[in-house]
């Protein structure tokens, strides 16, 4: 099959890369990118653990061709954090233990951070809702609900809150 | 009560940073130079012959690095006991299942390989087939393996005796038959394994797993080449549930594919092949015949269990046992027969799970309840009247020490309300409770014990080594937060080297939920050796008799008089410059009848530890659909002591998904002649964030006194008696006792109308 040459702004950095037009966005930042995070649990659009951003909307990158996130603002789980220091939503996600094996954590942070950017302010139902594309064969979703309400809002009753970053989660000097 | 630094903190977990920035490797990331794309060719037929095999075809492809077959092997056949060895990782003779492998191939890409499959020609001889356990006993076509008659795997047999002497002295005896078919494990990541000889031809191999030493042990086997030479490394793992416990086809046949390239091969499985080609949940058909006294005590009970194995032996004695032992040590059976049958049929190969046998467990506290009912007894009652004490034996003579079961059943009715609702809630509301207990590891001979090393950096930091491994419920976290409590260290201190087979010492994995009981112990005791060396340096600074002393945040510091103290990193430089050792070992082997064996001895103590576990569900049920709505969940557990209690409670919440809301409500295998019909997450419906009820956490502390700081396990208990208590919900609230599971829309209208 005829490759193509294309742009890829992701993360806010231009990659050039040679695909073939049936890649999909998932393979190019898995396979040609070395972007990792992104994870296929599924490869058929339903477990969203392949969740990545384009343009702020939470997309499957399993189903989304190469080719038709030309020219649109990619964001993956490797650009949530400033360098070393986390995201709101990831301090959230660590110190509410959202986490357990990890695999689909990376879809659900795509997709919950792309929730709380168009609603700061979601309540626990929204938040199931809109979580319910990403699933979580670990937690039960409990804990990760918790998570993204708690982001925006701290609660002082929260033994998880309260403390902000735990030691433990510092990166080290 | 004893006042700990870092146990029993709410301590986010050490490895959820590299989660949640996308760093942490799992298999399917690795990349390593020249590294070849492995696939594997499965037979279309549930039961066939090889005839021939030719890769020609194959082998002519550009691209196409090897082709290899059962005949590239060295014919070792796999079985986690020695009297069940009847696996070859690729099939030489004939074929067992619609999946099993048959050949596979090593390309320079996906692409090549997914072409050179369809390229191998295989000419098979169909053979009849058998697709349930019943049909397979009494089936006169060739058997699926020539020597076991009837196809019958495994038989466990336990018999207490008296048991029909005390049914003659019953009150009130009922038999029910109880089902539930297969069911998945549906981990987040599919199966990966990265294999490659190295330059000294070690094998060197990465993949999801239960225990890296349950990985090298039959890899050596295989290859005939010493335990030494393979390493197994530690690498992020997508989640087990008892499904990555045992060395996978895939394992051997990569190592085989980069044996014969001379480079690195990477097998990545479908979702399909996830489903297939590693393990699944028996399907069970469990017949419970009980018999009470007057007060619903019961007196005597015979169990019969007929499990469809699937093609191969897998875990078959301990899943043939471990329904059964889960019920025998949460409730005192009076006298017990239990003939549990593992079949072979033409079906994928059933492993270890989760919830250990569900329509086992559904069926005997559904019986329960009827009993209760008979005798007008209320159902928190009746388990209170047979719940497991402490001091008891099992009926199979484990001696059980902590047992907090009643508290569990009490703390979970009041927090559920059960006294203000059972049998006052309207029409199709429904509230229902289930009781289990789970073991804290049973005999696993040779690799029972756990060994930790730990050595100390001269910066006063710590490495600990344990070959406990993390599938995913945050082990590593609770390695170093004992390594950390006990070295009176911070937990970024600690730097953790687990779960590689060339660095750590023999351990048994993380299954039979002993990786806390026996690996973090093991780190307790390396740890403590350690203290005591350092005690012995710093008693000399501090001119103090060593018993004197204590460790705390960096410092050690006389108990009675903290001001006078020491930093841990100048102990420890000072012990370099003098030529001491501070470094040490340790280890824990629980103390267990090694007697014991699953089929030939089923009796004698099973081991140190037994969790028990209550969830009580509440349910309303649409009669117009079928369709259930779960509206409040209490899950109590007694885990001896809650380490982390951040972590424990994702266990609880996490196992009510599992084992209740998916394992009893939309989680199950549909088949066609041996095809499985929904292997893939579009039609096997799991739990979504929208499903999942509020969930109580109730953590019950019994302090198991031979448990680290008094922990058995978490949440297993949890995940079993929610399938329970979402069963006994629903048919609370239909009002007929289901004896099909799990309870789907289809079963509970025909229940209704039936009713009607």
């Amino acid at each position: 099959m005829e490759k193509l040459d294309l742009t890829l702004n992701i993360n806010h950095k231009p990659f050039d890369v040679r695909i073939s037009p049936n890649d999909t966005l998932l393979e190019v930042l898995r396979d040609h990118l070395d972007l990792t995070g992104s994870k296929e649990s599924c490869g058929e659009g339903v477990c969203g653990s392949c969740t990545v951003q384009l343009d702020g909307k939470p997309v499957r990158s399993c189903l989304t061709l190469a080719l038709e996130a030309e020219g649109a603002i990619i964001r993956t789980v490797e650009g949530l954090a400033d360098g070393d220091t986390l995201s709101p939503l990831q301090e959230s996600f660590v110190n509410h233990g959202a986490v357990q094996c990890g695999f689909c954590t990376p879809g659900m942070l795509m997709t919950a951070d792309a929730l709380l950017k168009e609603n700061p302010d979601p309540d626990e139902d929204t938040i199931r809702k809109a979580l319910s594309g990403n699933i979580c064969r670990c937690t039960g979703y409990a804990k990760i609900v918790e998570a993204v309400a708690h982001t925006a809002h701290p609660q002082d009753q929260c033994p998880d809150c309260a403390s902000g970053i735990k030691s433990c989660c510092k990166a080290k000097e | 009560m004893t006042q700990y630094n870092i146990i029993g903190t709410r301590m986010p977990r050490v490895d959820s940073r590299a989660k949640v920035m996308g760093k942490a490797k799992f298999t399917a990331d690795l990349k390593l130079p020249h590294m070849l794309v492995g696939k594997i060719k499965r037979s279309p037929y549930a039961h066939a012959r090889i005839i021939s095999i030719d890769a020609s075809k194959a082998l002519a492809l550009p691209g196409v690095r090897s082709v290899v077959t059962g005949k590239d092997t060295e014919g070792v056949k796999w079985g986690v006991f020695a009297y069940t060895r009847d696996q070859q990782f690729l099939q030489t003779d004939k074929a067992r299942y619609i999946g099993d492998e048959v050949a596979a191939v090593a390309a320079v890409d996906e692409d090549t390989a997914q072409k050179a499959l369809d390229l191998i020609d295989v000419t098979y001889e169909e053979l009849p087939a058998v697709y349930d356990p019943m049909a397979a006993m009494a089936s006169e076509t060739e058997l699926i393996h020539a020597e076991y008659p009837n196809n019958i795997n495994i038989h466990v047999n336990i018999d207490t005796g008296n048991v029909d002497e005390n049914f003659a002295k019953a009150h009130y005896i009922r038999e029910d038959t109880f089902t539930a078919p297969e069911e998945s494990y549906f981990q987040a990541e599919p199966y990966a394994v990265v294999a490659r000889f190295d330059s000294d031809d070690c094998l060197e191999v990465w993949c999801p797993n239960g225990g890296p030493h349950m990985k090298s042990k039959p890899l050596s086997n295989s290859f005939k080449i010493p335990l030494h030479k393979v390493k197994i490394r530690r690498i992020a793992i997508g989640g087990a549930f008892g499904g990555r416990s045992e060395i996978c086809p895939a394992d051997y046949i990569c190592a085989l594919l980069a044996k014969k390239t001379g480079c690195p091969v990477k097998i990545e499985f479908t979702r399909e092949e996830n489903t297939i080609g590693t393990r699944q949940g028996h399907s069970m058909i469990t017949t419970h015949k009980t018999g009470v006294d007057k007060e619903g005590r019961v007196l005597a009970r015979e169990t019969t269990c007929y499990m469809d194995g699937g093609a191969y032996s897998s875990t078959g004695p301990i899943a043939t046992s471990v329904p059964f032992l889960s019920m025998e040590q949460a409730y005192r059976m009076g006298s017990v027969r239990y003939n549990g049958f593992r079949v072979y049929t033409n079906k994928p190969i059933r492993g270890m799970i989760r919830t250990h046998g569900r329509g086992f467990a559904c069926g005997l506290d559904t019986q329960l309840d009827m009993i209760a009912e008979h005798l007008g007894i209320d159902p928190v009652e009746m388990r209170l009247r047979n719940s497991r004490q402490p001091g008891e034996y099992t009926s199979t003579r484990s001696l059980v020490g902590s047992c907090a079961m009643d508290e569990t059943i009490r703390k979970a009715a009041e927090k559920a309300g059960w006294t203000e609702k059972w049998g006052k809630l309207p029409p199709f509301h429904g509230i229902g409770i289930g009781t289990n207990s789970v073991q804290t590891g049973f005999p696993m001979g040779i690799r029972g014990g756990s060994q930790s090393f730990i050595k100390f950096n001269e910066d006063g930091e710590a490495t600990v080594m344990s070959g406990v491994v993390d599938n995913g419920q945050g082990n590593e976290n609770m390695l170093v937060q004992i390594a950390a409590e006990e070295l009176g260290l911070l937990p970024e201190d600690i730097h953790l080297v687990n779960a590689d087979t060339e660095t750590t010492s023999s351990d048994p994995g993380s299954y039979s939920q002993v990786s806390t009981f026996v690996g973090g112990q093991a780190v307790k005791n390396a740890a403590a050796n350690c203290k005591a060396k350092l005690f012995d340096v710093a008693s000399k600074i501090l001119k103090v008799p060593a018993d004197t002393l204590a460790a705390k945040n960096r410092m050690i510091f006389v108990q009675d008089d903290p001001e006078k103290c020491v930093p841990l990193k100048k102990v420890v430089r000072v012990a370099l410059t003098n030529f001491i050792s501070v470094n040490a070992e340790g280890g824990y082997w629980p103390k267990v009848d090694m007697k014991r064996e699953w089929v030939s001895n089923p009796y004698g103590q099973m081991c140190e530890a037994f969790s028990f576990g209550t969830t009580i569900i509440e349910v309303k049920v649409d009669p117009e659909t079928g369709q259930v709505t779960v509206l409040n969940c209490v899950a109590c557990q007694d885990v001896g002591k809650a380490l982390n209690p951040l972590v424990l409670e994702g266990q609880f919440e996490g196992s009510v998904a599992m084992g209740g809301q998916g394992g009893m409500l939309t989680e199950y295998h549909e088949w066609r002649d041996g095809r499985c019909l929904n292997p893939t997450m579009l039609d096997y419906k799991l739990p979504l964030a929208c499903d999942m009820p509020p969930i109580h956490n109730i953590i019950v502390e019994s302090i198991e006194p031979k448990g680290p700081y008094g922990a058995k396990e978490a949440a297993m208990s949890i995940a079993m008696s929610a399938a329970q208590a979402y069963a006994a919900a629903v048919s609370n609230a239909i009002g007929v006792y289901m004896d099909s599971f799990p309870v789907t829309p289809d079963k509970i209208l025909a229940a209704i109308k039936k009713k009607k």
